[in-house]
């Protein structure tokens, strides 16, 4: 019980801090949750289902393309759009499921074929000439439409809060999904498919509705990206290195947790920033020196805590929550 | 008996006395205001995937305060790594303006560009936009964002406006040429543009065909080949350093040898490791980008600045970057000096107003349009002689002739 009272004073928290905190702040906790939040999508994926996924930047980038296509080319707005690119994300979830699971291909497989379907669909948007190309797709700024919540238009007031109910939503959700009939099935197919199907669970359908919901959720995070940033590159949303992004907060965190990912993200990116910080200050500016002390912090938190830094915590605070 | 010394209070004494403390209490703000030394936050990605040429426009930076106190502008510059990121860049532009920088310069990036443009838009801090060729950059409606760049599409119509210039001046008159070009983002962008453009270019030649290919494979033998089965009088490439580099040894390896080797606007052809791996096969080649201006004497002030302060790199090979790093902040600087203010939005109309006959890059003053546009940006014909970028057009700026056609491989030294 003191466990959920410590999460709604820590939600409590988060909701007032944009009025003490100040505007830098604000944009580093809007990256933490935004990377929480796809952490969430993918950790359904990798941590429940136990699929490797290390193309999720697909889903983000398809999300991010599709609201913002409908937007600038047929006027729909995000609210609207975020549905279709769902839908998009999704079937192209289902197509890569399909295509892997149906014929027999696992694990480090599979994962090659993520990053296969990420790499082709980033070749393809660089020539689709109506989502801008190579060139870039750019969302407009107009004066006129400055605070026009509904179409995503504000300042990082609305993107915190909206990052923030992102977050709490799909930590929701996926602690009701972990508990469900469905999250019981996902952790026997983690744990051991053949028994699983041994035992009557639809190993094949388990995973085809965790990667639905996991690339749908993705999707949504794309969305976020797109309004937040008004622009879109092919190589910078669908790259490789977007994809190892996402799921470092999950791993960091801890694998299968409802709360690794926001406890990862929490770590990882205030990290990322102090590094900079801290190596600009001291004088020792070279380029590269926060990502080699990054990876060295990587390095030590994954020696110390190789479950990952939640179910520490969790223990130590005597919640029970850890890896099913 | 009245006592003289008996302090009363008049209405005008009221009035100085409120004027006085007002003034008093208004000093610091006004000392910030008037303050001697402007504050810019450098944003550049000296690492990723964009290090090498951050890099290079970081070395500018560095050098600038010093040349910059030359003419009489007092700036502080705090440097910041985007890491080619543009979270990183939009959160560290957060960082930077809370921490009193009063103006940002950066950042060889477009994603990162308007990433950061929301930012300075939002807190009303100028925005110097150094190098980043997305032409939506200045049709977005930003009021803080000034760019001092000319868009992918101007690149191109330059270069292939100057290609005439340099055929013209040799008296070279090629039938044909084949457009080579990576398709990577850059590569497809600069193929986009170069279809768009060349119909209406009224060139002298022909474009026989364009091939692309993957900057990653191993060698570029198969591309080659196909180019010299079209025995084209001229190839005309978009490249990075290291394709650059296979596509000459692919040349030289099947002897084929065009008229000219020229890159209508693209990095490549004058990077470092391109004249070390190369040695004499990396002169003649010739591209058509701004370069600064060997002959301007903000020029020459900069290259003696740079000599010393880094040793290991030449000025002739890092100027395009250098070039436009240090007149971003030139015009920053000039800004601030002319407002006398570093309130963001008379800073920004001081800087909308920029008028700099005396700058680096070849071409006319510096002047922005109402997007924040500076449109007088032209490019010029460079050539590799003797393993250094050497400016050979415009005239008045070129430091030698324009060799046309290319000497042969064989004999060269």
């Amino acid at each position: 019980m003191h466990g959920r009272v410590l999460i709604a004073m820590l939600l409590a928290a988060l909701i007032a801090t944009p009025a003490f905190a100040d505007r830098y702040v604000i944009s580093v906790l809007i990256l933490v949750f935004y990377f929480a939040y796809v952490g969430q999508a993918w950790n359904l994926m990798m941590g429940f289902t136990g699929q490797l996924s290390l193309g999720h930047s697909l889903y983000v980038g398809l999300g991010a393309y599709v609201a913002a296509g409908l937007w600038l080319h047929a006027g729909i707005g995000p609210w609207l759009g975020v549905f279709a690119a769902i839908a998009v994300a999704a079937a192209v979830g289902s197509v890569t499921g399909w295509l892997s699971w149906r014929f027999g291909i696992e694990g480090v497989y599979f994962a090659l074929l993520t990053i296969a379907f990420a790499e082709f669909t980033r070749i393809g948007f660089d020539h689709i000439d109506m989502l801008g190309a190579a060139g870039g797709l750019f969302l407009p700024v107009n004066a006129e439409e400055a605070g026009q919540w509904w179409n995503l238009r504000g300042g990082p007031l609305l993107f915190y809060y909206l990052a923030l109910a992102l977050v709490a939503g799909a930590t929701l959700a996926v602690a009701w999904l972990r508990r469900s009939r469905l999250g019981y099935q996902w952790v026997a197919v983690r744990e051991d498919s053949e028994a699983a199907r041994a035992l009557g669970v639809d190993v094949f359908r388990a995973k085809m509705i965790a990667m639905l919901i996991s690339s749908g959720m993705t999707a949504v995070g794309g969305v976020f990206y797109a309004f937040y940033h008004r622009n879109l590159f092919p190589g910078q949303v669908f790259e490789m290195g977007r994809s190892i992004e996402l799921i470092l907060a999950p791993i960091v965190g801890g694998l299968g947790t409802v709360f690794g990912p926001i406890i990862g993200a929490f770590i990882l990116t205030p990290l990322g920033e102090a590094l900079i910080a801290a190596t600009e200050r001291s004088g020792f500016n070279a380029p590269g020196t926060k990502a080699v002390f990054y990876g060295a912090a990587l390095i030590a938190i994954i020696y110390l805590v190789p479950s990952g830094v939640w179910p520490w915590i969790a223990r130590r605070l005597g919640f029970s929550e850890h890896r099913q | 008996m009245t006592d003289k010394n008996h302090m009363t209070l008049s209405r005008r004494g009221l009035l100085a006395g409120t004027a006085a403390a007002a003034t008093l209490i208004s000093a610091p703000g006004i000392v910030r205001a008037q303050a001697k030394t402007l504050k810019i936050g450098v944003l550049l990605p000296r690492s990723g995937y964009l290090a090498q040429s951050g890099q290079a426009c970081h070395r500018g930076a560095t050098i600038s305060t010093k040349v910059l106190a030359g003419y009489g502008h007092s700036v502080e510059l705090v440097h910041v790594d985007t890491e080619s990121s543009a979270d990183i860049a939009r959160t560290q532009a957060e960082r930077l303006i809370n921490e009193g920088a009063q103006c940002l310069v950066g950042p060889f990036d477009s994603a990162a560009a308007l990433s950061i443009a929301q930012v300075c838009e939002q807190r009303q801090v100028p925005f110097v936009i150094n190098i980043a060729a997305a032409p939506q950059i200045t049709e977005q409606g930003y009021k803080y964002l000034v760019r001092n760049f000319p868009t992918g599409g101007q690149l191109v119509t330059n270069g292939l406006n100057l290609i005439k210039d340099l055929l013209a001046a040799t008296k070279v008159a090629p039938k044909s040429a084949v457009f080579l070009h990576a398709n990577d983002t850059f590569g497809s962008a600069q193929r986009k543009a170069m279809d768009a453009i060349f119909p209406k270019a009224q060139m002298p030649f022909q474009l026989a065909e364009s091939i692309a290919y993957d900057p990653k494979a191993q060698d570029l033998s198969v591309e080659v080949t196909k180019i010299r089965a079209l025995n084209p009088d001229l190839v005309l490439v978009v490249t990075r350093a290291a394709d650059a580099i296979k596509l000459v040894r692919d040349m030289v390896r099947q002897r084929f040898e065009p008229k000219g080797i020229i890159s209508p606007g693209s990095p490549g052809l004058y990077d470092e490791e391109f004249y070390q791996a190369l040695g004499p096969f990396a002169d003649f080649h010739t591209y058509n980008l701004p370069w600064a201006n060997p002959k301007a004497q903000m020029t020459q002030a900069l290259e003696a600045a740079f000599k010393p302060a880094h040793p290991s790199n030449r000025f002739a090979v890092d100027c395009f970057n250098v070039g436009f790093t240090f007149e971003a902040l030139l015009i920053a600087a000039d800004g601030f000096k002319r407002a006398g203010t570093a309130n963001g939005p008379d800073l920004m109309k001081a800087i909308k107003e920029t008028n700099l006959a005396d700058h680096v890059m070849i071409g006319g003053p510096i002047k922005f349009d109402e997007k924040g546009q500076n449109n007088g940006i032209i490019s010029a014909v460079v050539q590799n002689r003797g393993r250094t970028p050497t400016v050979v057009l415009p005239q008045a700026s070129a430091t030698m002739a324009p060799v046309m056609p290319m000497p042969p491989w064989q004999g060269r030294t």
